[in-house]
């Protein structure tokens, strides 16, 4: 699977627009600004994912992408552990950064992911005129590329590289890193190709 | 190449890849893969796969993404470089389901698994240890002179065989 500069563009524009979505959610529940990258659209061979996901140990938030395009590949956020902790503390008063993750922080874990993501798919999906909706969320704590493999193996089953779009959010204070990774399979991929490219065509 | 085991030179691989050496090898955070390892103590010779899933369905391009291939490849590799059945004995490390509130699609760790143990039971190569299913990451480490193994896992913990 190769891309294009154009095709390359057009889906990093694509998830700009997602991730947008997303950072200003997270910062309407943090009542605090939160800044993004440009999202990285990336081709990766599987056997070099090592290299772009670490086993640092965090807390992926994972969901099937559904709707109109039916298995449509996965969406994941992710974050380390001190950031996860930290937003639970926000969102409830607690405090003590220095604690294990508890059943509060999986499940607000999953909140902020089901939030996040929901705004980035109904973004995206507007945008390209269909519907796209998140199943419902699977969770892991635990080597951020150990969790991955799993979503790999749904996905690369045929091909041996993966799409992935990454989205870095940080905020200073509060102190949360998080990433928003998609990984289309390639169906869906050919589709969003292909809505893309009908989108940026000339006006006839 | 890397300096990842702090003791000199070894090959991590990736996803799907494979590898048959007297070199230290290991791999980074497995999920729900297996890595299987499969030791000639008498060449100090091992062979590791990183396999994905349990089923190649007819592809031949990367021999190790799969369990039933990468059996054959690395059983290959290593009979070229002397080895015969009786000698090597299996190591196999992973198959975790690392997802909670998960629909089953997610979990195919118990899948690779039973199809890596089939595929030794079939042909006659004996487990020498075990460490698989779960729900934690594991990364593995080993050394085919001295026939060690580490395995480390997400929470810091860690084992030696």
């Amino acid at each position: 699977m190769e891309l294009d500069p154009i095709q390359k563009d057009a889906l990093s524009e694509f998830g700009n627009i997602g991730a947008a979505h997303a950072a200003t959610t997270l910062s309407q529940m943090l009542m605090s600004p939160i800044e993004m990258t440009v999202p990285e659209v990336q081709v990766v061979d599987i056997a070099e994912m090592h290299n772009y996901i670490g086993s640092e140990v965090s807390a992926m938030v994972v969901f099937q992408i559904q709707g109109e395009v039916a298995d449509g590949g996965y969406i994941v956020v992710s974050m380390p552990r001190e950031t996860i902790i930290q937003m639970t503390n926000m969102m409830l008063g607690t405090t003590g950064a220095d604690r294990e993750i508890n059943e509060m922080d999986q499940s607000a874990a999953i909140e902020i992911g089901n939030i996040m993501i929901s705004a980035f798919l109904d973004a995206t999906a507007e945008l390209l005129g269909i519907v796209m909706l998140p199943s419902p969320p699977a969770l892991a704590i635990d080597m951020a590329h150990a969790a991955f493999e799993s979503i790999v193996a749904q996905v690369a089953c045929d091909v041996n590289d993966v799409l992935i779009f990454n989205t870095v959010l940080t905020s200073d204070a509060p102190p949360v890193h998080g990433c928003i990774y998609m990984l289309p399979n390639a169906d869906l991929m050919r589709q969003l190709i292909l809505m893309l490219e009908q989108l940026m065509g000339p006006l006839s | 190449m890397n300096n990842f085991f702090g003791e000199g030179a070894a090959v991590i691989l990736g996803l799907g890849e494979h590898r048959v050496g007297t070199c230290p090898m290991g791999t980074i955070g497995l999920g729900s893969c297996v890595a299987l390892i499969l030791h000639d103590r008498k060449r100090s010779l091992a062979g590791l796969a990183h396999i994905m899933l349990p089923e190649s369905r007819g592809t031949t391009d990367r021999p190790g993404k799969f369990a039933d291939t990468a059996m054959n490849v690395l059983l290959e590799e290593m009979a070229r470089l002397g080895s015969t059945r009786f000698s090597i004995t299996a190591i196999i490390v992973g198959g975790a389901s690392m997802f909670e509130y998960s629909a089953n699609s997610l979990n195919i760790g118990e899948r690779n698994i039973t199809a890596v143990r089939d595929l030794l039971q079939a042909q006659g190569i004996k487990i020498e240890y075990e460490e698989i299913g779960g729900k934690v990451g594991r990364s593995v480490y080993y050394w085919p002179e001295k026939g060690r193994l580490v395995v480390k896992r997400a929470d810091g913990t860690c084992t030696e065989f």
